[in-house]
């Protein structure tokens, strides 16, 4: 997995790096990052019931899933910071923690954009239904074994999966945003820093 | 044949004489128990709920979508809006999150400052559960007396932040300086307004009656215990399973709390204590929180003690450009485990914002719950969960 960061971000000293190793082989799984005091640990995502569920024996909190959509380009916001290096793809993720410590991992799984498939949590947790159901009708992200996949928060009769990068923004299609002044009209930090400098 | 036997057999007679038929029951979604706009789509048996449906949805605003398209500091006006009863609380893990990520922290002070507003904010948060909890039971009393209550550390919010719901009062690398407060220096901040101190500890004192007043109107009331007692049991596996946190997790016999796991805020300089019940029902979910609003008293007059002098604000560029990288940030909010994961891709804007919100994760196990429970038992389960309709829907 080129796009992913590099496994070995963190010194060995680092006690949160040596659990993220630790769990990391303990579950078999592909690999670990740990930043900002973030421990994520990559799943293939054949494996991602299996992983999750020995995961839990050790993290039995289930705390949230959810995905996020990898895009070159976007209708909304600012876009990646190195767009030609990209993979387009999903990654799903799931955050389980521990309830007597500050113990936690995020699990990620890589779809491929054209198969955007991967198993369902829910037989084995049912707090994942929810979460998989936004899942889905957000980034169209088909859960299999999840067979109540019907939107949660969106009207029935809704067409297209909101959280995509290639969704539009319709409130700024129509009105741009009065934001917009704050966002634009400051100085560039240099200007800044010079202005600052200049004044005693 | 004994007196026993024959009003068993008339139970017999009248059960079979009154079969129902399966019948779909729709509640909400404008009713008052459902805090909000939350539809329940029920299928009952009788007085048994044999199935339920919950529908969310109505208050869908897309903050998730929408943080896309705004910058940082604009996003911290956006999330106070998820749980509006505990807006300062919803703010915290997102600023503590992207100060993560730009390497800064906040001056000691400035922490001290959250830290004090997030526990008058739990407690208003929980006032808001004292007074609507016994009404849904029938209760009508409490309600006045306990919002009357709120209503001074309404006023206490209002006096340092400016806003009594929506303070939006973070900034990356500390708070709002306070207009009028007067001028800063190194010796002496002008922050807080005069006597915010002193007023605050007057209303600490009267959070302690209140607390009282509760006991006395309500814990011990026998119609209350009669609904909540082994109402609505939640065992800890499932707590666990189904992501609750907060009181309701405590109060099915899981001691866990961020604030004493997790670092952030000076809580570790704190002595309190995390308040659990072994029963897991309705009443101890109530109970959890009455000990919790104690507590957060006795944390914010001990803050009131140790609060440091110094500068509000650490040195942040004018433009924030938050460097690229993803953090996971969670904080303690009233209702649970408040936590957000943003993705930042070097701009001024986060590339995704994921938003865990608590009562989202509290409510997934409604269906569970409320399966083979009594119909009028489906209030007061419901209301003891204490969820924010706008926390659920984002």
């Amino acid at each position: 997995m080129s796009d992913q960061p590099d496994t070995a971000v963190a010194e060995e000293a680092d006690p949160l790096a040596e659990y993220a190793a630790g769990i990391t082989e303990r579950l078999g799984a592909d690999g670990f990052s740990v930043e900002f005091g973030t421990v994520r640990v990559f799943v293939d995502r054949d494996k991602w019931v299996e992983t999750i569920n020995d995961a839990r024996k050790e993290l039995p909190f289930f705390s949230w899933l959810s995905a996020i959509d990898w895009s070159k380009e976007t209708e909304v916001g600012e876009g990646v910071a190195d767009p030609d290096d990209l993979v387009e793809r999903f990654e799903v993720m799931c955050r389980l923690s521990s309830v007597t410590n500050a113990d936690g991992a995020i699990f990620f799984a890589t779809l491929p954009k054209d198969d955007a498939t991967i198993g369902s949590l829910t037989a084995t947790i049912g707090g994942a239904e929810w979460h998989e159901r936004e899942a889905h009708e957000m980034f169209g992200i088909m859960f299999e074994g999840n067979d109540n996949l019907i939107p949660l928060y969106l009207p029935d009769a809704f067409i297209g999966n909101p959280l995509l990068k290639s969704f539009p923004l319709i409130a700024r299609e129509v009105k741009p945003w009065p934001g917009d002044v704050d966002v634009e009209g400051l100085p560039e930090p240099e200007e800044v820093l010079a202005a600052e400098e200049a004044t005693p | 044949m004994t007196s026993k036997e024959l009003m068993h057999r008339s139970e017999v007679a009248v059960s079979v004489e009154l079969e129902t038929p399966d019948m779909t029951l729709n509640i909400g979604p404008q009713h008052p128990s459902t805090h909000g706009v939350l539809r329940l789509i029920a299928k009952v048996d009788g007085e048994r709920i044999t199935e339920v449906e919950p529908v969310i949805g109505y208050m869908h605003r897309g903050y998730e979508k929408l943080s896309e398209v705004r910058t940082y500091l604009q996003i911290t006006a956006l999330v106070n809006r998820i749980d509006w009863v505990s807006g300062f609380a919803n703010e915290v893990p997102f600023i503590l999150g992207v100060e993560k990520l730009m390497g800064v922290e906040a001056p000691e002070r400035a922490q001290w400052i959250r830290l004090i507003l997030s526990e008058l904010f739990r407690i208003s948060s929980h006032l808001v559960f004292m007074s609507s909890y016994p009404l849904e039971l029938g209760a009508t009393t409490p309600l006045m007396y306990v919002l009357r209550e709120r209503e001074h550390i309404l006023e206490l919010i209002e006096g340092v932040t400016g806003g009594r719901f929506h303070p939006n009062f973070n900034r990356v690398g500390g708070i709002k300086p306070n207009y009028g407060g007067g001028k800063q220096t190194k010796t002496q901040s002008m922050d807080l307004p005069a006597g915010f101190f002193k007023a605050t500890l007057k209303a600490m004192d009267s959070i302690d009656q209140i607390c009282d007043d509760i006991d006395t109107l309500v814990t011990g009331n026998e119609l209350i215990r009669a609904r909540t007692v082994d109402v609505g049991v939640i065992p800890a596996d499932k707590a666990i399973e189904y992501g609750m946190s907060g009181p309701n997790l405590r109060a099915s016999g899981v001691a866990y709390d961020l604030r004493k796991v997790e670092n952030y805020l000076p809580y570790d300089q704190l002595d309190f204590d995390v308040i659990s019940r072994p029963g897991g029902d309705c009443y101890d979910r109530y109970i959890v929180r009455l000990l919790e609003i104690r507590e957060s008293a006795k944390i914010v007059r001990q803050a009131i003690d140790m609060i440091p002098v110094g500068p509000l604000q650490a040195k942040v560029p004018r433009v924030l450009k938050v460097p690229s990288g993803q953090v996971y940030s969670r904080a303690e909010n009233p209702k649970g485990e408040f936590g957000y994961y943003i993705v930042s891709e070097g701009g001024k804007m986060p590339y995704r914002l994921k938003i865990r919100s608590t009562s989202f994760s509290n409510l997934t196990i409604l269906p569970w719950i409320l399966k083979g429970q009594l119909i009028p038992d489906l209030v007061a389960i419901m209301g003891s969960l204490d969820f924010v309709l706008g926390d659920v829907d984002r």
